[in-house]
């Protein structure tokens, strides 16, 4: 079936079975493969996208369900420039990356999050990534990036 | 080669229609994160998904002569983002915001929840205890059936063939209700539920508990209100002894209704906790309401 969507704001047209999943056309079909491909079963967040806004698991979703919509990859998210968004450098420079498998998932993740609260405790970034697991980090150092990140564009510092 | 199709239906009327055109195994397709897995597994599951997910009739939540409605394809994040829910039915919001992680929240849906039945369904306790209603269109007609008689047993309910799950409405409790459920899972965050509990109650000026509902989840095969458990608390003054004398019934309605399992062993002081909790979070002691 003809899928057309808004991908990382681009209007996209693609032809796939109708049982694809989401997960499956970004990678395979599309070739953008910063998404990743964990559990499959929505428990570990690393194929996580913003699906209308929302971060949804693109393994549970069928690409079908995104037609007519909106779909945010990681590969979304940069400066116009292509370099890395705040968020990103962050991640870079509080140790937050390690294998960097869950880093596509905990980025956006993230934006979710500061999206709909800008200043959320560390509880709350907590929360938010509580369906991205991580086996590297120990988590502390993706907290640490996210919250700076908040602090510094409510003060108004480097927004991508 | 394609293991099934997928339609978006345009209407709820036009869902129906589609859900009993002969010929094909047709299945719902709401919040998806549980149909895609049973697909999975077993791909002869259905022939066709009819996508309700995106009609807006499904996403409402409304006061209606002193119910709220809830469209059943809005999602747990939709619910816990209600503030007519958090006004209403404390219980429901805590409820839906103990599921899955932010992901699952955003796509499953609560009225999946309610037909894919799961005994450890989180949405279900908590609906019960409102006494919520749910609301079917089947090609005959309108039905209404309360959402303990729709759900018989973990993962079965009496939904007619063909019948879509349209809204679910509960009567809006008495000014001066409190609710609140707590949930017990092996870490905070994905977990399925262990146990959880769910209560509802309202005392009268002087503290004596006038209304008092209390349901138990994955404790016992068909979740429904635990009359007993009520009827020890209605028309007392709140105190430790009573909830404790509440707990102790909770365990003992457990077991008779579940037969004594490998689990009791954890579940009961697990419950016995949580009932005493759950209550406390209800009745306030020496305190006027």
């Amino acid at each position: 079936m003809k899928i057309n969507f808004t991908l990382n704001g681009q209007w996209t047209e693609v032809e796939a079975p109708a049982d694809t999943p989401l997960l499956t056309l970004l990678r395979d079909f599309l070739g953008l493969t910063g998404t990743k491909m964990g559990c499959g079963i929505g428990e570990c967040g690393a194929c996580s996208v913003l699906l209308d806004g929302r971060l949804v698991n693109s393994c549970l979703v069928l690409a079908a369900q995104a037609d007519g919509r909106s779909v945010v990859t990681i590969e979304g998210v940069c400066q116009p420039d292509g370099s890395p968004s705040d968020l990103q450098q962050a991640f870079i420079q509080y140790g937050a990356v390690q294998c960097g498998f869950c880093t596509p998932g905990m980025v956006l993740a993230g934006e979710a999050l500061l999206a709909n609260n800008p200043q959320p405790s560390r509880y709350e970034i907590r929360e938010a990534i509580a369906g991205n697991l991580c086996r590297c980090t120990g988590y502390q150092q993706i907290v640490d990036a996210i919250e700076v990140t908040a602090k510094n564009r409510q003060e108004g510092k480097s927004h991508a | 080669m394609e293991k099934f199709s997928y339609i978006r239906a345009g209407s709820v009327n036009e869902a129906v229609h589609l859900l009993n055109e002969p010929g094909l195994k047709n299945r719902v397709l709401a919040g998806s994160t549980d149909i895609l897995l049973i697909l999975r597994h077993d791909p002869h599951y259905c022939d066709r998904l009819v996508d309700v997910s995106l009609l807006p009739e499904l996403h409402a939540i409304e006061e209606q002569n002193e119910r709220v409605f809830i469209g059943a394809a809005a999602s747990f994040s939709e619910v816990i983002e209600s503030p007519l829910i958090a006004s209403t039915a404390a219980v429901l919001t805590q409820a839906c915001r103990s599921v899955g992680a932010v992901q699952i929240r955003n796509m499953g849906t609560l009225g999946g929840n309610v037909i894919n039945a799961a005994a450890c369904a989180d949405s279900l306790p908590a609906l019960i205890c409102l006494d919520a209603a749910a609301h079917i269109l089947t090609p005959q007609g309108d039905m209404i059936l309360p959402v303990s008689d729709l759900v018989v047993k973990p993962n079965r309910t009496i939904l007619p063939q063909g019948g879509l799950l349209v809204s679910i409405s509960y009567p809006i409790p008495p000014k001066g209700s409190r609710s609140a459920f707590l949930k017990l899972g092996r870490r905070n965050a994905m977990a399925i539920s262990r146990l959880t509990v769910a209560a509802l109650g309202r005392q009268n000026p002087q503290g004596r508990i006038i209304e008092a509902r209390f349901v138990t989840g994955s404790a016992t095969p068909r979740i429904e209100r635990l009359a007993a458990v009520e009827a020890i608390l209605l028309d007392q003054n709140p105190a430790a002894e009573l909830f404790a004398a509440a707990a102790q019934k909770t365990v003992e309605e457990m077991i008779r209704l579940s037969g004594y399992r490998w689990s009791s062993e954890f579940k009961i002081p697990a419950l016995t906790a949580m009932t005493e909790r759950v209550l406390g979070q209800v009745f306030k002691m020496g305190e006027a309401v």
